[in-house]
């Protein structure tokens, strides 16, 4: 990111992790992530597709999958529609060492600047039939999106049946530059408390 | 014109009385405000979770518009149904939500609520399912008619949204 004026745009830079998961019924998880975003929108730098090591469940009694997997990106655009998000694809090795869909989520990278951590609820599609059902039971093939950016958009989704299962700990630091020059203002107030009575 | 871009997602339902959900949502704006891009309305996926009473929607929106004033500010209003395992849909809830007026991250909770009929409409609610639903959708979301309805509790749809202005402050708007 270079910090000379752009005549063009606002940049937006994120950097955070992918801190951890919690999916309990599952012993091995591994996450893939990409960026979706409009088309007035353009990658600066980092890279926007990446996949994490495969982490075990830990021993203790919190049952957490540690990622720790390192997220930096940076974006510029002149317009806010389409606004980037990231699309998490969990995965994990089945006893046969076979990779199989732990869970989909997605969420938008946050539109103000500072820290915050978002917990991501995943799902997987569920079986259209019984009969695949049966089958995917045999062998050990889950139904799966064949691109997850579908995931990004919202249409097409009513014909979707899914299984909400595990979450995903996302953390981010946002910095974005220009965004006052060009007119928008997405400072965040406070809200006026609640009289709690 | 000054400028809204509302970015973000349904997360979800809880607390209803089936976790087994999907959800058809719409945003309604006044006269003056056009849409320049995005969907206005939608269907999520039926979620049914394994574990937990949170059904997770995860369904984004993303929406541009132009207005040239804050009257008839855009609100969503969402139907949520329950899908059961013979494959119906019934009505569980109706509930709507202003959209912030402030700029920033939002979270949003609509509290809903669904109509209750009479008690020989009730009984076949409670043995068939299914249960009386709106005529008119408008309902949902305008303060007239509504003293004919009589209504009960539902659960609660979670939302998170944010707001971003342009030229609000140009006209003079003290956000």
């Amino acid at each position: 990111m270079s910090l000379s004026p752009p005549e063009n745009g606002f940049l937006i830079t994120v950097i955070g992790q992918i801190e951890m998961a919690d999916f309990p019924d599952f012993d091995n998880i591994y996450c893939k992530y990409c960026f979706v975003y409009g088309s007035d929108w353009e990658l600066i730098s980092g890279i926007e597709e990446g996949i994490s090591q495969v982490s075990r469940k830990s021993q203790d009694n919190r049952k957490i999958f540690i990622l720790n997997f390192p997220l930096e990106i940076c974006f510029k655009s002149t317009n806010p529609y389409g606004w980037p998000r990231i699309v998490l694809s969990i995965y994990g090795l089945d006893s046969f060492g076979n990779d199989v869909i732990r869970g989909y989520g997605m969420y938008h990278l946050p539109v103000i600047s500072g820290k915050c951590t978002k917990i991501i609820s995943t799902f997987v599609p569920a079986s259209s039939s019984l009969l695949q059902q049966m089958t995917s039971w045999l062998t050990g093939r889950k139904p799966e999106y064949i691109d997850s950016r579908v995931l990004a958009y919202g249409d097409g989704r009513e014909v979707t049946r899914v299984i909400s299962q595990g979450k995903v700990w996302i953390m981010f630091n946002v910095m974005i530059k220009d965004m006052r020059k060009f007119g928008f203002d997405n400072i965040q107030r406070n809200e006026i408390p609640t009289n709690v009575i | 014109m000054a400028e809204v871009y509302i970015i973000g997602q349904i997360l979800g339902a809880s607390d209803f009385p089936n976790k087994s959900l999907f959800c058809k949502w719409s945003i309604h704006a006044g006269g003056g405000w056009k849409l320049i891009s995005g969907v206005k309305e939608g269907q999520t996926q039926i979620d049914d979770p394994a574990f937990g009473n949170f059904t997770c929607w995860c369904h984004p929106v993303d929406i541009h518009y132009a207005t040239k004033g804050p009257q008839g500010w855009p609100k969503i209003h969402v139907q949520v149904y329950h899908y059961d395992k013979y494959g119906r849909s019934e009505i569980y809830g109706y509930g709507f939500c202003h959209i912030p007026l402030s700029p920033g991250t939002h979270k949003l909770e609509c509290y809903t609520w669904r109509p209750v009929g009479t008690l020989h409409e009730e009984f076949r609610r409670y043995f068939l399912g299914g249960g009386i639903q709106l005529r008119s959708i408008d309902l949902i979301y305008s303060s007239s008619d509504r003293y004919r309805l009589q209504t009960e509790a539902m659960g609660t749809v979670h939302m998170e949204f944010s707001v971003i202005l342009r030229n609000f402050t140009k006209y003079g708007v003290e956000i």
